[in-house]
């Protein structure tokens, strides 16, 4: 079964498309690759449920803003630790929530689920260029993202080596 | 206030937010609640310890007009529609009739049932994700329900596993619908000046109708359900009467040539608090009556009235603060333009004690009537013989200047403006979303909850509870800035003593 990597953002909001920036980078690594799906979209909430149903393994790549470290900075996010969004937000199904949402309706739903989510400057600001910082951090978020798919990849079927080779 | 106080309580209220911004950096706080893009309420007391005002500030969408500068504007259907991930159909709809006004042509009517076809399907689907997903959990699963069961799949527990896969599958349908003639549901390629870029193709129509008979009956259903659960329930309607959300102020909503709601087209109408009509007027005059407040303490511009000037925020039948939205249209107007709708809001406004209705958490039933509407229009658009014919648009030949064009988005109503050079290229753009026509209720409505909790310094514990459900009733767009990781909007409320200097800071998310 393939791996999916699933970039989101927004690609005219300054530094939100790193995202969808790692995923074309990805999807030209993998191009034709019948392992390794990569895919981006705009979307959120709900409608990741459709992009996730049916894979094994998930990778989803994002923007995140802490205020807590450099710009640039990858943080990888247990799915799990993601907060329970419940009624807080008025426009968003955590990922957490979607997982279990499509469990319940008896969708096959990811066994597992990595987020990478990368520090940003500005993801308020229209703009189409990213800021220097992440422009800069691009290669090592796209090799950070690459290694956990290679690893991902070679997981899904029941071998547990690690193969780190190029596809 | 007088402008010397004004001033000193700026410079103060600018040194606390500084000395907060210093502090701040020593603390460690998780990161996945310190975020910057947070929705943040800065209360301030007075020297009793009682609240003497209550603001609310969510993050800010910027550069617009520099992004569209020098642009075509035929991309702005585009451009617009991919600012937000949440109503981007809204912002295409709004953008292709300043088009049509821009280039002074009339759609063909063909190519204007597909955008009103296409735009009732978007509203069903948005106001169903808000019913069942986004704000209806709060009342479907129980306000004072554990926040971790507030979500879908507390909603889930509560009606049934099948209602949850109709939800899924009507919305899936749905978007289909949208996706058949914008391609992607986020990126709709469809409205053009003059019309839509694709017919409907006679052999689609079939499952089309199949969707629109089976989406008034899911509308309906989703009535039934809120009407059981929500009006069946004293405590609700206690909640949802209270004074506590409620407030008198005026209403804004477009309607067609009987008064009818209409999302599409028509003009816009205002009624004051006792349901009177203040005005109504063609949405290109929209600059002569509607006009924006700017708060010191906001970079929000908060619209009012234009012909009734600013008067603060402060309620009655001679405020000029509106709000909108679907209750708004509700209040705005004189029915229902299908006939099921038209039942529902006549039983709507019987049950909670008639025009116009005050409650903002009557905003949830109202939303679902307007699915009623949506199915019901798409109902009729379908089974239109004109709704096939390959005669969807009309070719500009004037030389573009200045246009405007008006939706009633699922939040509300939408103004996009832009002018153009005689190429076509952008030289001025201006948007009004609808969260900024309900920023000054929205202010309301928190600060009156803040009020209500705080006394002689005294913090009522569930403050942070109260003051959020005051702004989500408003399902506030700030998809924009919710994209980024964890996607939702963390509040957090800072409580200033009179010397404007920090006494508390709440936080939740």
């Amino acid at each position: 079964m393939p791996l999916l990597v699933l970039g989101l953002g927004n690609d005219i909001l300054t530094d939100d498309a790193v995202g969808l920036h790692a995923a074309r980078h990805l999807a030209r690594h993998f191009d034709g690759s019948h392992e390794v799906h990569v895919l981006e979209t705009m979307e959120m909430g709900l409608a990741l449920l459709d992009f996730m149903a049916g894979y094994r393994n998930v990778i989803l790549v994002d923007a995140i803003q802490t205020g807590t470290a450099p710009p640039g900075t990858v943080h990888e996010i247990d799915p799990d630790t993601v907060p329970r969004l419940a009624g807080r937000t008025p426009h968003f199904l955590g990922v957490g929530e979607t997982l279990a949402l499509g469990r319940l309706l008896g969708l096959p739903m990811p066994e597992r689920v990595r987020i990478f989510a990368v520090e940003v400057a500005d993801p308020f600001t229209l703009g189409t260029q990213m800021t220097e910082p992440l422009q800069r951090a691009l290669p090592a978020v796209i090799a950070a993202v690459t290694a956990a798919a290679l690893e991902m990849r070679s997981a899904s079927p029941p071998s547990p080596r690690a193969e780190l080779a190029a596809p | 206030m007088e402008e010397n106080v004004k001033q000193a309580f700026n410079q103060g209220n600018l040194r606390a937010n500084a000395a907060y911004e210093m502090g701040r950096r020593r603390f460690t706080i998780d990161p996945i609640t310190r975020l910057e893009g947070h929705a943040k309420v800065d209360i301030y007391l007075d020297n009793q310890g009682d609240v003497e005002r209550a603001y609310m500030q969510v993050p800010e969408l910027r550069g617009f007009e520099v992004f569209s500068l020098g642009r075509p504007a035929e991309d702005m259907p585009q451009i617009t529609s991919r600012i937000c991930g949440v109503c981007p159909t809204a912002h295409h709809m709004a953008a292709s009739k300043c088009l049509d006004d821009l280039y002074q042509v009339e759609p063909t009517s063909p190519g204007r049932k597909i955008r009103e076809l296409v735009y009732n399907a978007f509203m069903l689907e948005d106001h169903a994700l808000h019913v069942f997903v986004l704000g209806g959990p709060d009342f479907i699963v129980g306000p004072e329900a554990p926040p971790a069961e507030r979500n879908i799949v507390g909603v889930i527990g509560k009606v049934g596993l099948d209602a949850g896969k109709k939800v899924l599958s009507a919305r899936r349908r749905v978007r289909e619908l949208i996706a058949y003639f914008g391609g992607k549901v986020v990126h709709p390629v469809l409205g053009l000046p003059g019309g839509v870029s694709k017919p409907l193709d006679p052999a689609d129509l079939p499952r089309f109708k199949e969707l629109a008979n089976d989406a008034v009956e899911f509308a309906e259903w989703t009535v039934a359900i809120l009407k059981q659960i929500v009006l069946g329930n004293p405590d609700y309607v206690k909640m949802i009467t209270s004074d506590a959300f409620t407030h008198k102020t005026c209403y804004m909503g477009m309607v067609d040539e009987q008064n009818r709601v209409n999302f599409y087209d028509g003009k816009l109408r205002v009624v004051d608090c006792n349901g009177k009509e203040v005005c109504k007027f063609d949405p290109r005059q929209y600059r002569d009556y509607v006009a924006e407040h700017v708060e010191p303490w906001s970079y929000m511009k908060f619209t009012f009235l234009k012909q009734r000037g600013w008067m603060d925020f402060v309620e009655g039948p001679e405020t000029s603060i509106y709000a909108v939205a679907p209750l708004a249209r509700l209040n705005a107007a004189d029915g229902m333009p299908t006939p099921k709708a038209q039942a529902a809001y006549e039983e709507f406004f019987k049950v909670l004690g008639g025009k116009p209705v005050h409650h903002t958490l009557a905003n949830h039933l109202a939303r679902a009537i307007e699915m009623i509407c949506a199915a019901e229009r798409m109902q009729e658009l379908v089974n239109d013989p004109e709704i096939t014919s390959p005669d969807v648009r009309r070719v500009p030949t004037a030389v573009p200047k200045e246009g405007i064009g008006v939706v009633e988005a699922p939040r509300g109503t939408l103004f996009h403006h832009y002018q153009t050079d005689e190429r076509g290229c952008i030289t001025m753009a201006n948007m009004i979303v609808a969260t900024q026509n309900n920023a000054a209720r929205i202010a309301m409505s928190v600060e009156r909850a803040a009020k209500g909790l705080i006394k002689n310094g005294h913090v009522t514990e569930g403050l942070l509870n109260k003051v959020e459900m005051a702004f989500r009733a408003y399902d506030p767009c700030i998809g924009c800035a919710t994209h980024s990781l964890p996607g939702h909007l963390p509040l957090s409320v800072h409580i200033y003593r009179p010397d404007r200097s920090l006494l508390r800071e709440l936080k939740q998310g």
